[in-house]
């Protein structure tokens, strides 16, 4: 038994620290980032990718330099500390998740998503699929050996600046059916696109589209597998942003906890509030375990993964509310600001519950893979 | 990372477990499963098999006879026998005093009383608590006055679990009035047949006898039974409080627990189906095994460090306090999913060898009178609200 990490991760983990630590020194430049026309900085994103932090989250197999549970989870977590808002998730993570777990694998894609190149988004969130795996009303048809796609697509997570967009379509069966789903590669040009900001600072769009052509990646079981495959690398991958996130709240809060003074003593002092910091603490040390847990386990069976991820996820959802609300709570009116740090580490740790599966979505799940 | 057992750890695993399946007698696990009431023989039964083993004092250092196993190991071994349905093995003497003595105690103390908890010849108690001492141990009244060549304490001890089955009882005394509540603190052992000490039940919430109060009346301590230097007992005190805990969360109790808890559930039923088919119950159920699954990685996490030498500090406390609260959960959710199968209260059911029908299923009887009884485990020990100044103290810098 082993907690530890071995020397080349935390290698990389030293490494990627510093370059977020650079280039997020605080919450306004996350702020100039936002404003850009697409929602973060493509200077940063070339650096990253320069730097091999796009290759942690791709298997050697595909070219990348990681892409391990582990990998993944050292990433996101430094992503979560300084809650950095490039498509490390969308392009990174669930495009690349996708590419590599096809019959044939698009190496070529996922070395240009690696060097910087190319920018991909997985479209498969609907305006009603809530986090289903399988509920998809977007249609694709067979025309003339040409594969055309009807529909709309939600909630697509820095989607707007992608190059090319991943779609899941139903080809048959009816809307909740198992069977019966495609992913189909599309060029981001033939969607029309409403992009905007979501309230924890990211870019997101609508898509919608008519008849357009798409190229059929994989389809049935094996798209099935591979929607779940790649919605619990994203769920594990907000988990650990999320202990990142926790991290800095509860480190921010107890340092306001010992400046703010009130009744002629800093408001560390009163009990009431050290024990509530407490459970903060406890709460934090089992959610950095659920994810140790997941993070070393998400190479094994797909039933013990996706097990594994669900009870990281869903107690990510329980414990996420209680750290945001009292990191609030604690600070007092100051975290109520736009202007200071801890509102949008707060923002951004409630709204991780709304994507990829939420507590209840991953409590149900956990239900069912461990069959109680 | 790799939460994988070692070869070793899982060979180490089966030794044990094989040498539980053959000393420990049907008749006793059976008790234990049932939560009928233990005698003193049926502890002391697997005590003394322990000791012939040579695993009673199973972390004492390997010179005084005990098992030079690492963190890891200690916890497989409690696992096991949680798993088995052993007897606990009574702490005092063994877990309690043992490593104050071999830390603080006299070559003459270390010679006599060591060898006797070996081969469980005494049977301990602990005198901490009193009437006017809980949270606040510090404050405690028993005094023991300085008479040439003995003390003579007066006072009273509570909450003395087992205090009825014990040959002798480690106390803190007041030695100085003087001086600040911890300053005059000493540890004194004293024999529970010496004239003047006597114990009386406090029965519990749950109709149960374990827990006594032990009262000192001009009892006579000779001065060798002090332990270490006169007023320094709030030292070895709290040396024992903090003796490594590798098993404060209790993951074990709670895994075995919460198997119950799913068969219970399996067999209670809501409108003629499964109590689990429930979609608010099993939730409940679902989220408290993700706790349980969460906190056992956080222990194996602190178990691992320990082995590495890191003492485990305020991770024994965050440990303490989530584990009561998980096992006290189990201990809820078992309470309602009998529904009004809870209610019936049926006291001689625990004793060895009734054999009545039971109201309603044979699991229902312990339930209710199980979860009033767990209501203890957040007190003990420190009570959680004390483990959070502990933590706030030693972590927040504030």
């Amino acid at each position: 038994m082993d907690f530890s990490l071995s020397e080349e991760r935390k290698m990389l983990q030293e490494t990627v620290a510093r370059f977020f630590e650079n280039n997020y020194k605080d919450i306004k430049k996350r702020g100039e980032y936002l404003k850009m026309t697409d929602g973060f900085s493509r200077e940063f994103w070339k650096e990253s990718s320069n730097l091999g932090v796009i290759s942690g989250l791709v298997s050697p197999a595909f070219g990348g330099l990681g892409g391990s549970g582990e990998d993944i989870c050292i990433i996101f977590e430094l992503i979560g500390k300084s809650l950095c808002i490039e498509p490390f998730l969308s392009s990174g993570l669930l495009s690349n998740t996708i590419l590599s777990s096809l019959n044939n694998p698009k190496t070529d894609l996922i070395n240009q998503i690696i060097e910087g190149k190319l920018l991909m988004s997985f479209a498969h969130m609907e305006m009603n699929n809530r986090y289903e795996d399988h509920f998809v009303e977007t249609k694709a048809k067979l025309e003339k050996e040409t594969w055309k796609l009807n529909g709309s697509k939600s909630f697509v997570i820095n989607g707007d600046s992608a190059d090319k967009v991943i779609i899941s379509a139903r080809i048959e069966g009816k809307v909740n059916d198992k069977n019966g789903i495609g992913l189909f590669l599309v060029d981001n040009n033939n969607i029309n696109n409403r992009p905007y900001n979501t309230i924890d600072g990211y870019r997101s769009t609508e898509m919608s589209f008519e008849n357009i052509n798409g190229e059929l990646l994989c389809k049935d079981d094996q798209a099935l597998e591979c929607v779940i495959k790649t919605n619990s690398a994203g769920a594990l991958a907000l988990s650990a942003e999320a202990v990142g996130i926790m991290q800095i709240c509860f480190d921010l809060t107890l340092d306001y906890l010992k400046t703010r003074k009130q009744f002629g003593k800093s408001i560390g002092t009163f009990q009431s509030i050290q024990h509530r910091m407490v459970d903060m603490m406890l709460e934090i040390e089992q959610v950095r375990s659920a994810v140790m847990l997941a993070s070393s386990t998400f190479e094994l069976n797909s039933t013990t993964r996706d097990k594994n991820v669900s009870a990281a996820k869903n107690l990510v959802g329980r414990v996420g509310k209680l750290i945001a609300e009292e990191s609030i709570q604690l600070h007092g009116g100051i975290a109520m600001t736009w202007e200071y740090s801890v509102a949008h580490y707060a923002k951004r740790l409630i709204m991780i519950d709304h994507l990829m599966g939420d507590a209840d979505y991953h409590r149900d799940r956990f239900k069912l893979l461990s069959s109680i | 990372m790799n939460f994988e057992y070692s070869k070793k750890d899982e060979n180490f695993r089966i030794e044990v477990r094989e040498w539980l399946r053959e000393t420990l007698p049907h008749y006793l696990s059976e008790k234990v499963k049932k939560y009928q009431r233990l005698t003193k023989e049926d502890y002391e039964l697997f005590m003394n098999n322990l000791s012939k083993k040579g695993w009673l004092a199973w972390h004492w250092p390997v010179e005084y006879g005990g098992t030079g196993w690492n963190a890891i190991e200690k916890h497989i071994f409690e696992e096991e026998i949680v798993k088995a349905s052993a007897p606990r093995i009574v702490p005092f003497g063994v877990n309690m005093l043992g490593p104050v003595l071999i830390e603080f105690g006299s070559e003459e103390q270390k010679n006599y009383y060591l060898p006797r908890i070996l081969n469980n010849e005494d049977w301990w108690a602990q005198g901490y608590s009193e009437p006017g001492a809980g949270s606040d141990l510090a404050s405690l009244k028993t005094t023991a006055i300085d008479k040439g060549d003995h003390y003579l304490v007066n006072g009273q001890k509570t909450w003395t679990t087992l205090g009825h089955h014990a040959d002798m009882i480690f106390c803190l005394v007041k030695t100085d009035l003087n001086v600040k509540p911890q300053l005059g603190i000493s540890f004194l052992l004293i024999d529970m047949k010496s004239p003047g000490v006597e114990v009386k039940p406090i029965i519990t919430l749950d109709g149960e006898h374990e827990v006594n109060e032990v009262w000192f009346t001009d009892v006579k301590v000779p001065k060798k039974n002090l332990v270490g230097k006169e007023n320094e007992g709030w030292t070895y005190a709290k040396y024992l409080l903090t003796f490594e805990r590798t098993g404060i969360a209790g993951v074990p109790n709670s895994k075995s627990a919460l198997n119950h808890l799913k068969m219970v559930s399996r067999k209670s039923m809501k409108n003629g189906k499964p109590l689990i088919d429930d979609p608010i119950f099993s939730s409940e159920v679902a989220e408290l095994e993700i706790d349980l699954l969460a906190m056992e990685i956080f222990n194996l996490r602190t178990v691992s460090a320990a082995t590495e030498g890191k003492a485990p500090g305020m991770e024994s406390s965050l440990l303490k306090i989530k584990g009561t609260l998980v096992r006290q959960k189990t201990t809820e959710l078992l309470r309602k999913a009998l529904g009004p199968q809870a209610l019936p209260y049926l006291p001689e059911q625990f004793d060895e060898g009734w054999n009545e029908m039971p109201i309603g299923p044979e699991y229902a009887g312990p339930i209710a009178k199980q979860y009033f009884n767990m209501r203890k485990i957040s007190i003990y020990g420190g009570s959680n609200e004390i483990q959070k100044n502990i933590v706030a103290k030693a972590s927040f810098g504030l």
